[in-house]
């Protein structure tokens, strides 16, 4: 496993920030310099575990994660679901002890970056740090827009709205186009994320399907009727904050 | 010393003296919100960032069909739309049923804090994140526990957050809320939330009088709603700070 | 805009609304008696075979208007050996 600064895993970082706001040379070739150790890790494990008190986060270079809680009785909630470019336990930084887990779902390359040098980095450019603490943000205002969802949205409103919700996170890290998307998530993992049955999951998905909605193939969604699912949701993107802000 | 904004951020960072005057003249200057107003509204750009001194306020968002959610309460030392400095546009509305006394401080305020202040800066982003940590303590009370339960860690979750800022007993607090603000607040029907009210209050977890909720037995609520307060971060940063544990009991 | 009571029971715990709603309409109270149905549900099931959950609508003479009930009721289609 090569534990050298790896420039090439963190060009996603900054690839990712630059979708936010601008960056000076400087500012990237700090971001660049940041020390980071790559890893494969295999789908469906951990790679911080609930009541952790980690050193380092994560940047998803490759492959899906999801952040979830375990409860009694084998029940689990799924939080949210994240995609390369994204740093799922940032907030480790500053919350010492995780309330949560975060695990793959599939295969998936990840860099570790100290937190000691996240810091540093925030402290050196207070504006990376705000882009940092804005990417936060957003994860607040997804979590807001899922409870919405849960509170008062039908099981057909809520699998719409994720859809719309994931395409749109995907296309603005260039992992989507033409309303096709890789679809890694079963419906046991949509269930537990919308707060649904699995059976109730499966009768949905197929009346979606039967009308022409959207088909579902080999790990591939595609959105044949992307307008119709954003009207059936009241999906609005707002909350997704992905309009770059001039610096 | 008893400024909720200061109660609470001493949780977020080592604050020193010279910070704590700071957070004190930001939010000296006060203003009466009367019920039923709108701090900010959806898709607005504050100029000002709210934070609640008395009283409640919260987040909430209107479909178009009219249904509301009632996504978080905003109670004294509480941030109403801080994020707004940094993302720039308001994705939901804040409002205050119930009335409440709010600071208004100019977002160049917050962008000079953010821009030399650096342990205020990472309270407050400690407190951002913390209410992060709430958002998903809610998807797992809606997404995982039945509504006695949920309303049960509601309650819990209310009662610890107004103790850490003075605002609550140690088995009670004013609570000014509706049973249609409930409703709204926990995904559930107005209907069920008087059945659920009535079968806490029949098993004798709770008493709620003249808008002052009671819980007879702390622990005993807590243990039924599953409550574990560590999703709240609220564990005091070690340092040469004199304050005490607060009771979390 | 008149006021009525629901009522509400899951078999196990009968609750007379002591609150009330106001409703623009008759109407509007039928749809909230409805809604309250899946919530008693969801926080009741699974558990047996057989549970009636009601909603009623009471006016403020007291007179039942309306009565919603969801029934389950669940049959094996095949001996079982008892457990």
């Amino acid at each position: 496993m090569p534990s050298a600064p790896d420039t090439h895993s963190l060009n996603t970082l900054v690839h990712k920030l630059q979708s936010i706001a601008t960056l000076s040379d400087e500012e990237r070739q700090a971001i660049l310099s940041l020390p980071a150790r790559t890893r494969i890790l295999a789908p469906r494990q951990d790679i911080v575990h609930d009541g952790d008190k980690p050193s380092q986060c994560c940047l998803i270079l490759d492959g899906w994660t999801c952040r979830y809680k375990m409860l009694s009785e084998g029940r689990r909630q799924i939080f949210s679901f994240h995609i390369p470019g994204d740093i799922p336990d940032l907030q480790s930084l500053h919350l010492h002890t995780m309330d949560h887990s975060l695990g793959t779902i599939t295969q998936a390359t990840v860099a570790y970056i100290p937190h000691e040098s996240m810091r540093e980095l925030s402290t050196r450019f207070p504006r990376i740090g705000e882009v940092l603490w804005r990417d936060t943000l957003v994860d607040a205002a997804i979590f807001r827009e899922w409870m919405i969802g849960m509170g008062r949205k039908s099981a057909f409103g809520r699998i719409a709205h994720l859809f719309c919700e994931m395409y749109l996170k995907l296309e603005a890290v260039d992992l989507a186009g033409d309303h096709r998307c890789p679809w890694p998530i079963t419906q046991v993992d949509l269930g537990d994320a919308l707060g649904l049955s699995n059976v109730h999951t499966n009768r949905v998905l197929q009346e979606m399907r039967g009308k022409g909605l959207i088909s579902l193939r080999g790990s591939t969604l595609v959105i044949q009727a992307w307008d119709e699912l954003m009207r059936a949701s009241e999906f609005d993107p707002t909350y997704l904050h992905l309009e770059k802000r001039a610096a | 010393m008893s400024n909720p904004l200061i109660m609470k951020l001493e949780y977020g960072a080592r604050l020193t003296d010279a910070d704590r005057d700071i957070l004190q003249d930001l939010s000296s200057r006060t203003r009466r919100i009367p019920p039923h107003q709108d701090i900010t509204s959806e898709s607005e750009r504050p100029e000002n960032v709210h934070l609640v001194m008395e009283g409640f306020a919260c987040r909430y968002k209107l479909l178009p069909n009219g249904k509301r959610q009632i996504m978080a309460y905003l109670v004294p030392g509480d941030f109403c739309d801080l994020h707004v400095a940094i993302l720039g546009e308001m994705d939901h509305s804040i409002g205050t049923p119930w009335g409440c006394t709010a600071v208004e401080i100019p977002r160049a305020t917050i962008d000079d804090l953010t821009a030399h202040h650096p342990r205020i800066t990472r309270a407050l982003w400690w407190a951002t994140l913390a209410d992060e940590g709430t958002l998903r303590e809610w998807l797992v009370n809606m997404g995982q526990r039945e509504a006695d339960k949920q309303m049960a860690h509601f309650f819990c979750e209310m009662l610890v957050r107004l103790q850490i800022v003075g605002c609550a007993n140690a088995d009670s607090f004013n609570f000014p809320i509706s049973q249609t603000d409930l409703a709204d607040t926990l995904g559930i029907s107005g209907v069920h939330v008087n059945r659920v009210l009535q079968e806490l209050r029949a098993k004798g977890l709770i008493a709620w009088k003249s808008k002052r909720l009671h819980i007879p037995d702390v622990g005993r609520l807590k243990a039924f709603a599953e409550f574990d307060p560590k999703y709240l971060h609220l564990t005091m940063r070690e340092n040469g700070n004199s304050r005490a544990e607060p009771r979390l009991s | 805009m008149p006021r009525f009571y629901i009522d509400t029971d899951d078999g196990v715990f009968p609750v007379r609304d002591d609150v009330g709603h106001e409703f623009a309409s008759v109407e509007a109270a039928r749809n909230m008696a409805q809604r309250a149905l899946p919530d008693m549900a969801r926080q009741k099931l699974p558990d047996g075979e057989r549970r009636t959950f009601t909603a009623s609508i009471r006016d403020e003479n007291g007179t039942v208007l309306y009565v919603a009930t969801l029934s389950l009721v669940g049959e094996w289609m095949v001996p079982r050996s008892t457990a």
